[in-house]
């Protein structure tokens, strides 16, 4: 995976996350190297999500060490979360705003300009969709928005929980633009491994909170 | 602060276009002062003019209970917290936005309230003093606003959150509101107010400060799972 002298874009040794008393993660440790992409497969429930949660910074860990890009989680969250491309399971907007008014809400939080949104809209195919309630887009088109949303700040770590959910051939074509093109690393939980073949450099079972 | 520009404007617009707040509690404020009127008799309220001003500030505070636990329903009903505490903006600057986007619901409904207290309770020559009553009015709304922001942020996540934030927010609001009534019961004539009215303004500006350096300090930590 990581030449020794590289700073892993991820690393996580003995990460451990629970909700009340049940254990989502049991000491799981992974690296990923800058430019890597780690594909995260496992049944539903596995921890997939969580783990993706706690490298975005939205969860702490509960025990063991995680570091994006050295940096360690979460007492240098701040540090890290402009290098973060989040796609969750939901696309993060609200639907009462357009699409472009969402990406504008994310562009401020992010510090980056207005052009950008414009940029990103037509990565994601939604040109022209712009002025459309996010709310009114069909799933698929939200999930492009989720998209177009994570990589309006060029980020250099994107993680993508199940990210062809609701795309159509289109959309997944876009989306296999977008990580062929990605210089950074990406973590990416799938329940379509397959689908990711020749984009994917890594592969980590999940089942029951547990590295397999 | 572009951030959190960004995100007020996001807050009145979700308002605007859902209309989910500021009618419900125009709605209730009416309603509320009307069956007061209908029920207990208007000028002729036993207590007069005290007890309608204390009534006034009860429906104020129940009122401002409706905004409150609405407050980041749209984050937690479709899942965009995630969104907003993955970001790097300075997580006080959601608070910062909620609690100023409540003060102005709040400011709204009582531009509703206020001309409807004086026409259904105050005819009889005594009131009390407009400056009085708005200057406590919106030092109140604001700690209100500042106070009731920080506490659902905490309860965000809670499944019984309806019932929890009442129950964390009267506690801490009561000395605000009870500071508030009094100043506004005391500048009924013949009484004018004068230094009580000033000691009464000081404390609201103190217990808004205080409420403030909370708020920012801590709404990254009441929201972090």
């Amino acid at each position: 995976m990581s030449s020794p002298e590289r700073t892993p874009a991820v690393r996580c040794d003995g990460l451990t996350r629970r909700y009340g008393e049940r254990v989502a993660l049991d000491a799981v440790s992974l690296t990923v190297a800058p430019g890597e992409r780690l594909l995260l497969t496992g049944g539903n429930g596995a921890g997939k999500t969580t783990l993706l949660r706690v490298l975005a910074t939205v969860l702490r860990p509960h025990a063991g060490e995680v570091a994006i890009d050295g940096h360690l989680l979460p007492r240098d969250a701040r540090k890290v979360r402009p290098a973060i491309g989040y796609v969750g399971h939901e696309p993060l907007v609200y639907p009462v705003l357009t699409a472009r008014e969402n990406l504008e809400l994310y562009a401020a939080l992010y510090g980056v300009g207005r052009e950008r949104i414009e940029q990103v809209l037509e990565l994601a195919g939604l040109d022209g969709r712009g002025a459309d309630p996010a709310g009114e887009l069909s799933r698929g088109l939200r999930q492009r928005l989720g998209l177009a949303r994570a990589m309006l700040h060029s980020p250099s770590l994107l993680l993508l929980d199940e990210p062809t959910t609701g795309l159509d051939e289109d959309g997944r074509e876009r989306l296999r633009g977008v990580l062929a093109a990605h210089r950074g690393a990406a973590v990416i939980a799938t329940h379509e491994p397959d689908w990711f073949a020749g984009l994917e450099h890594g592969r980590l079972r999940l089942a029951a909170g547990r590295a397999a | 602060m572009r951030a959190y520009r960004a995100l007020l404007r996001k807050d009145l617009l979700l308002e605007l276009r859902g209309r989910e707040l500021v009618p419900a509690m125009v709605v209730f404020v009416v309603g509320a002062l009307v069956l007061v009127r209908l029920g207990l008799g208007g000028e002729r309220l036993a207590g007069g003019t005290r007890a309608a001003t204390g009534l006034l500030w009860v429906v104020v505070v129940f009122t401002s209970m409706l905004a409150l636990v609405r407050s980041f329903a749209q984050e937690r009903e479709h899942g965009i917290w995630d969104g907003l505490l993955s970001a790097p903006a300075d997580r006080s600057a959601i608070w910062a936005a909620r609690a100023s986007a409540t003060f102005l619901f709040l400011g709204v409904t009582q531009a509703v309230a206020l001309p409807l207290f004086w026409l259904f309770f105050l005819q009889d020559g005594r009131s009390p003093s407009l400056a009085v009553l708005a200057a406590a009015l919106a030092l109140a709304d604001l700690g209100v606003a500042m106070l009731g922001a920080l506490l659902a942020g905490l309860v965000s996540n809670v499944r019984a959150r309806e019932v929890l934030l009442p129950v964390l927010f009267l506690p801490f609001a009561l000395p605000l509101v009870s500071v508030a009534v009094r100043m506004s019961v005391d500048s009924i004539p013949p009484q004018n107010g004068g230094l009580g009215a000033l000691q009464g303004l000081g404390f609201l500006a103190l217990y808004d400060t205080i409420f403030a350096l909370l708020g920012w300090a801590l709404f990254e930590y009441v929201v972090e799972d």
